[in-house]
């Protein structure tokens, strides 16, 4: 189910070229596309992101054909990447360097999950289809190939690619149930899946996904993943609580806000980046490293996030625009706003009760600089992480890495 | 929060004493100390039953409450409350005292002298494995009654009850993480994939008449068996004695669940609204065909169109509750019920004699007077 849109044929004849894997958000799941090559005819794709180009260059290696039902060739470190004129990051230029292993993913997580049941199969179907970016699994398989080039290792493990559909499942179950808990009707531009198919078969697909993963990470047979995961397993859940608690209270500081962005959200990727280097055997320092790259950029991407439900509109988020809000979950913005502006406390104290009275609250975060000190606390954290590659070789991936943190902050520019 | 009913008090002072992980159903987890020479019958909801706890007679022992209320304190006052609802609505422990028994069972035979944080923390889990799924069950069967109470999400609604349910996940899975032995860990996960799957299996066959018996084995199993085998087994393997004796405490805890899951379904059908705590045949009405009416379909085409209709017309539950009453499918699940019980019986013959095992056998016994 290809839809791509061709803008801007652009020719380029670097080293090795590569054929880039695209996605659009109104592709259905085998949205990885392969662009097949067509000598000299480059594709640029339009993604959902407001039209990022996405710069393809064509396999120059030998006779190889990407094809879609093929696994791809593994395109060899990239010596430098250059993508002529500056365009913004895309996350597919991003993850083409990974592309293939997470073609695989994405076909073991359908076997995975839907092999049970129809129901099953189809709450998977809505949910795994619905766009998401796949950049945890991304961010898996990233690192495991920059620290995997640091040790020696030429391919990805098993392991590395268990972790990989391990977290995915995770992040996946939490999104099912977190819907369910927020009572959320849309997600990513979509019905979610207790909107179509009730609140039943939202909990057990969320329990069942939860179930799996936690069978395959017990299967891995590592003790230190198994501890690390189930850490944050049980941090989603105390985010849950901690966000569920404190819905409309004004008194919410930063410290806690980025406490409980640490458990929903920065969590989990910073064990998929720790978890990855331990696969690949390296030191522990290494693994600690991954782990602040990880943890510094969930929390950047959190609050990146949460910008974003103020300055997007309904249709470019998927959901309701300003629902953090509405249902009393004060982020970033809030709290800087809150600080300038004693009004924002009286409207938010009320719960909204008052028509108009949400709107008047967004203006409030926009005009007194809510954003703009939510936008420096992102830029802030996306730097530590930055610096945690440092101990990195140089290669492509740990380029992707960086551009990862830097593909983050570009959506709030 | 200690209320325990004590009758009979008798004084005992066989060579090995212990104190059970018994509870009353009234109260939470209990902290039973030991006083020399009590021997202690604890009456049980289920019609007096009573078990029999021995008093431990090595020193100061105590079996330690299993503490899992302690997690939730400092997490949220709406979580506690869910918590309280569900732990204190007469859970009999069973899981957890099953641990206790075969660990001790299992001690005795490699010379432990005392259990270790290790067998008293996987009871925790498995306490704590146990009331989860129970809370996400009622969510899924929407279920408003549970030993006589209100369930939890009837009470505080489904969201409380679909994260309440993944916290004691969460936590559980934690420490079982923590207790860093790769074999119970693989075993533990494997029981909750199994409730999940089960969990399905059932969902997808509902009035399906044509389900087998094999079938309802199975999801009996998952949903029921692997959590008590795995319960067993994981306490042999914390006692450290060899793998067939382990692999034995999984067939008894295997089959002991199986049996036990087969009473609680035959139970749903003669037992009042009153005794069972939530409304009977509930399990026929919602379409979750269990043993006695398997071997009912068996007999009785009509009972098939009736299951069929999905009890659209008014009475036709009860005449198909009359007609599995009548055609010997009650008989026949007792008889299966029984079948299960010797076989876990079997499979206890590989420990010495001691109180333990003659209580892992009473445990066996008492689960079939319950539908005597």
């Amino acid at each position: 189910m290809m839809s791509m849109k061709c803008q801007n044929l652009d020719f380029s004849r670097l080293g090795p070229d590569f054929a880039a894997f695209g996605f659009s958000y109104n592709a259905s799941f085998d949205r990885y596309m392969i662009g097949k090559r067509c000598n000299g005819v480059p594709r640029a794709v339009q993604n959902g992101y407001g039209a990022q180009r996405l710069f393809c260059f064509r396999q120059d290696i030998g006779a190889t054909e990407a094809s879609i039902e093929g696994v791809a060739p593994i395109p060899a470190p990239l010596e430098e990447v250059k993508t002529g004129s500056r365009s913004p990051i895309s996350l597919v230029n991003l993850f083409e360097l990974v592309a293939d292993d997470l073609i695989i993913l994405n076909n073991n997580l359908q076997s995975i999950v839907g092999a049970d049941n129809p129901v099953l199969m189809s709450a998977a179907e809505q949910i795994f289809s619905a766009g998401g970016k796949r950049m945890r699994p991304a961010l898996v398989f990233l690192v495991s190939r920059a620290t995997a080039e640091f040790v020696g290792l030429k391919d990805l493990t098993k392991e590395h690619r268990r972790l990989g559909e391990i977290i995915e499942m995770i992040h996946t179950a939490s999104l099912i149930h977190d819907d369910v808990l927020d009572e959320s009707d849309m997600r990513r531009g979509k019905e979610t899946v207790h909107q179509l198919y009730g609140t039943r078969a939202a909990v057990l697909a969320g329990d069942f996904m939860f179930a799996q993963s936690s069978w395959y990470l017990a299967n891995l047979e590592n003790l230190e993943v198994i501890k690390l995961i189930s850490q944050v397993i049980k941090d989603f859940a105390s985010g849950e609580i901690k966000q569920a608690s404190s819905l409309f209270n004004c008194d919410v500081g930063l410290d806690e806000y980025l406490t409980k962005s640490y458990y929903k959200t920065a969590s989990l990727i910073a064990a998929s980046t720790k978890g990855a280097s331990i696969f690949s055997g390296v030191n522990s320092d290494t693994s600690e490293h991954m782990y602040q790259y990880g943890k510094n950029l969930g929390l950047s991407f959190q609050v990146v996030d949460d910008i974003l439900d103020f300055t997007q509109s309904t249709e470019q988020l998927g959901k309701p625009a300003g629902s953090d809000l509405a249902k009393g979950n004060l982020t970033a913005p809030v709290i800087f706003a809150l600080d300038k502006e004693p009004k924002l406390r009286n409207i938010i104290d009320s719960e909204f009760c008052e028509s108009g009275s949400l709107d008047e609250a967004i203006e409030l975060v926009k005009r007194c600089g809510g954003i703009e000190k939510a936008q420096a606390l992102a830029k802030e954290k996306a730097d530590l992480a930055i610096q945690s590659l440092q101990c990195l070789p140089s290669s492509s991936f740990r380029l992707a890495l960086e551009e990862m943190v830097q593909y983050n902050l570009e959506r709030i520019e | 929060m200690l209320s325990m009913t004590s009758h009979n008090l008798e004084f005992g002072r066989s060579g090995l004493d212990f104190v059970a992980c018994g509870c009353s159903s009234n109260a939470s987890y209990l902290v039973r100390n030991s006083s020399k020479g009590v021997l202690r019958r604890v009456k049980y909801e289920f019609g007096a039953r009573k078990w029999l706890c021995f008093r431990r007679d090595f020193g100061s022992c105590r079996v330690v409450s299993t503490k899992t209320p302690e997690a939730f304190v400092n997490e949220n006052p709406v979580l506690m409350s869910a918590a309280e609802q569900i732990f204190s609505a007469g859970g009999k422990r069973m899981r957890p005292a099953l641990v206790f028994l075969v660990s001790r069972a299992t001690a005795e035979f490699v010379g432990l002298k005392e259990l270790t944080k290790e067998h008293r923390r996987l009871a925790e889990i498995i306490e704590m494995i146990h009331t989860a799924s129970l809370i996400h069950d009622d969510v899924l069967d929407e279920s408003d009654m549970r030993r006589g109470q209100e369930t939890v999400h009837q009470l505080y609604g489904t969201r409380v009850a679909v994260l309440a349910g993944d916290f004691m996940f969460a936590q559980s899975s934690w420490y079982l993480a923590n207790l860093e032995n790769l074999e119970v860990i693989k075993l533990i996960s494997q029981v909750i994939k199994d409730f999940a799957s089960g969990e399905i299996k059932q969902a997808s066959s509902l009035f399906d008449c044509d389900v087998e018996l094999d079938e309802y084995l199975i999801k009996s199993y998952y949903k029921t068996a692997s959590l008590i085998a795995a319960s067993t087994k994981g306490a042999a393997i914390f006692s450290g004695v060899d793998s067939d004796v382990c692999e034995h405490m999984y067939q008894y805890g295997k089959n002991l669940g199986l049996s036990f899951q087969v009473v609680d379904d035959i139970l749903d059908f003669t037992q009042s609204a009153e005794q069972l705590g939530k409304p009977a045949g509930s399990d026929l009405s919602k379409g979750n065909l269990t043993a006695p009416v398997i071997f009912a379909l068996e007999k009785v085409p009509r009972l098939r169109d009736i299951i069929e209709s999905e009890f659209c017309e008014t009475g036709s539950l009860d005449e198909a509750i009359e007609l599995v009453k009548s055609c010997g499918g009650i008989e026949r699940a007792q008889n299966l019920a029984k079948e299960k019980a010797d076989l876990a019986i079997k499979s206890l013959q590989c420990l010495p004699q001691s109180a333990f095992r003659l209580a892992l056998e009473g445990m066996v016994k008492y689960n079939l007077e319950r539908i005597d």
